[in-house]
C-alpha cells in the first residue's frame, strides 16, 4: 500500500490538524486587510467617517492621527500601504500553495516583518509625537504582530507535517 | 549471521539514511539563509520607510512637523514680533483701547483668504492705522474653511473650536495676535483636520514669552469656548458672507468693508476708516 497521500487526503489532513497555523494566519490577514481597507476608504472619502472611540483635545483621536504628517509617506497614505501589504500576504499564500512553498513562506514572513516594523514605528509616533491613539491603526499593528510570529514559525517549520 | 543479501540491503538503507540526512541538513541551512535574507530585506525596507516618513514629517526633535524650524522659524517669529512690537494687546484686541475706530475681523484660522489678507494687506494697515492709535482690531471667529464639508459636522466643530480656542487662550496672555499671525503663516490645506494638538502646541511654543503651561490650562477655560460660540452666533445672525468679513465701526457709524469680496489693498480699509471716523 502506498504511503503517499492523494491530493484530497492531503487537503483533509491540512484542514483537520496540520495547518491550524495557516488558519490563524488567514484569520489575522483577513482582519488586517479589512481594517486597512476601512482606513484607506475613510482617507479618500472623508475622515469624518472614522468610527473612533478615543477623543483628543475635543476631537476624534483617529482624525488627529490620520491627519498627522506621519499618516503619509511621500504623499501616499500609510493606510493604502498597509492595504497593499495585506494583499501581498494573500499573494504569498497563493505562491506557497501553487508555485513555490519555500519562496511563498519567505515572502509572507518578509512582508509581515515589514508591516510589523513599520507599525511599531507608527505606534511610537502616536504615543510620543502625535499624543493620540487611533484604534484602527492599533488593530492593524496587533494583526501584524501576530502575523510576524506565525509566519516566522511557518517558514522555519517548512512543509506542514502530514499524518 | 546475516546473509550477503541482507548485508547489502542494510548498507543500502544506511546510505539512503545518510543521503536523506544530508539533504535535510542542506534544506535546513538553505531555509535559515532565506530567513536571514528575508529579515535583511525587511529591515532595509523598514529603515527606508521610517526615514521617508520622518523626513516627510520634517523638523528637528521636539518641533511639530509642518511648522517652520531653524532659520526659517527664527525669521518668521522675528517678522511677527516686529509687526506687533509695542502695540497694546488685550485678549483678541490689537491696538489702543482709546482708538476711535474699531475693526472687527471675522476669521477662520484655516481660511486661505484670511491668510492672504493677513499676510498681504493687514501688516501695512497695522503700521498706518493701528500702531498710530487710530484703529483697534478685534478678532472674532466664523467657521468657513474648517466647515467646508470634508468632515462630519461634529468633527468640523471640534477642530474649529480647538484651533480658535488655542488662539484665544494665547490672548489671555495678550499674545492672541502672535498666535493668529503664526498660524496664518504656517497654514495648511483647509478642512483636513491638520490643526492637531501637536500643531497647536507647536505654534504656542514658537511665541516668545508665552507660558505654554498656562496656555494649556487656559485652553480648558469654558469662557473661551463660550466666546467662540457667541462669535459664531453673531456671524450667523448678521448673515456675514464669508471670511474675512471686516466691519469698521466709529463715531459716524458702522460699515461692512467687504461684502464677501477679498480685500486686496490697504486703501479699501483706510477709506472705510475715514467714512466712520
Amino acid at each position: 500500500m502506498s504511503s503517499v497521500a492523494g491530493p484530497a487526503q492531503r487537503a483533509t489532513r491540512s484542514f483537520a490538524g496540520v495547518d491550524q497555523l495557516m488558519v490563524w494566519i488567514l484569520i489575522f490577514t483577513t482582519i488586517g486587510f479589512l481594517d486597512a481597507a476601512y482606513l484607506t476608504y475613510v482617507h479618500y472619502y472623508g475622515l469624518g467617517a472614522l468610527l473612533c472611540l478615543g477623543a483628543h483635545s475635543g476631537h476624534s483621536s483617529c482624525v488627529t492621527v490620520q491627519s498627522s504628517p506621519w499618516a503619509k509617506i511621500d504623499g501616499v497614505p500609510v493606510a493604502l500601504l498597509g492595504l497593499i501589504g495585506y494583499v501581498g500576504l494573500f499573494v504569498s499564500y497563493f505562491v506557497t500553495a501553487r508555485l513555490n512553498g519555500e519562496l511563498g513562506r519567505a515572502m509572507g514572513f518578509c512582508i509581515a516583518l515589514i508591516g510589523f516594523g513599520f507599525s511599531a514605528y507608527l505606534t511610537y509616533r502616536e504615543l510620543f509625537s502625535i499624543h493620540a491613539i487611533c484604534e484602527w491603526c492599533v488593530g492593524s499593528a496587533v494583526c501584524m504582530t501576530f502575523l510576524v510570529v506565525l509566519t516566522a514559525i511557518r517558514f522555519l517549520r517548512g512543509e506542514p507535517v502530514t499524518n | 549471521m546475516a546473509s550477503r543479501k541482507e548485508q547489502k540491503e542494510q548498507a543500502r538503507a544506511a546510505r539512503l539514511a545518510q543521503e536523506q540526512d544530508a539533504a535535510s541538513k542542506a534544506q535546513r541551512t538553505r531555509r535559515f539563509q532565506m530567513f536571514g535574507g528575508a529579515t535583511v530585506i525587511a529591515v532595509i525596507v523598514i529603515v527606508v520607510a521610517v526615514v521617508l516618513s520622518s523626513s516627510g514629517g520634517g523638523g528637528p526633535k521636539g518641533a511639530h512637523p509642518g511648522l517652520e524650524t531653524g532659520t526659517k522659524e527664527h525669521q518668521l517669529v522675528s517678522s511677527v514680533d516686529t509687526l506687533l512690537n509695542k502695540i497694546p494687546q488685550s485678549g483678541n484686541m490689537l491696538g489702543s483701547s482709546t482708538a476711535k475706530v474699531t475693526m472687527q475681523y471675522f476669521g477662520d484660522l484655516e481660511c486661505p483668504y484670511c491668510q492672504a489678507f493677513t499676510l498681504d494687506v493687514f501688516p501695512s494697515f497695522v503700521q498706518q492705522e493701528v500702531r498710530t492709535g487710530n484703529v483697534k482690531v478685534e478678532y472674532r471667529s466664523m467657521c468657513t474653511a474648517t466647515c467646508d464639508g470634508k468632515m462630519t459636522h461634529a468633527a468640523e466643530d471640534a477642530v474649529f473650536n480647538s484651533q480658535q480656542i488655542a488662539a484665544y487662550a494665547a490672548g489671555k496672555q495678550n499674545k492672541f495676535w502672535q498666535y493668529a499671525e503664526l498660524f496664518y503663516h504656517q497654514q495648511k490645506t483647509e478642512g483636513t483636520g491638520y490643526p492637531t494638538d501637536g500643531f497647536l502646541t507647536g505654534i504656542a511654543k514658537q511665541i516668545p514669552g508665552l507660558n505654554v503651561q498656562t496656555w494649556q490650562t487656559d485652553r480648558k477655560d469654558p469662557s473661551l469656548a463660550d466666546e467662540v460660540t457667541a462669535d459664531l452666533a453673531y456671524s450667523t445672525q448678521a448673515n456675514l458672507p464669508g471670511t474675512p468679513s471686516l466691519i469698521m465701526a466709529g463715531p459716524k457709524g458702522t460699515e461692512l468693508v467687504n461684502n464677501g469680496d477679498l480685500v486686496t489693498s490697504e486703501s479699501q480699509l483706510t477709506t472705510a476708516v475715514k467714512a466712520v471716523s
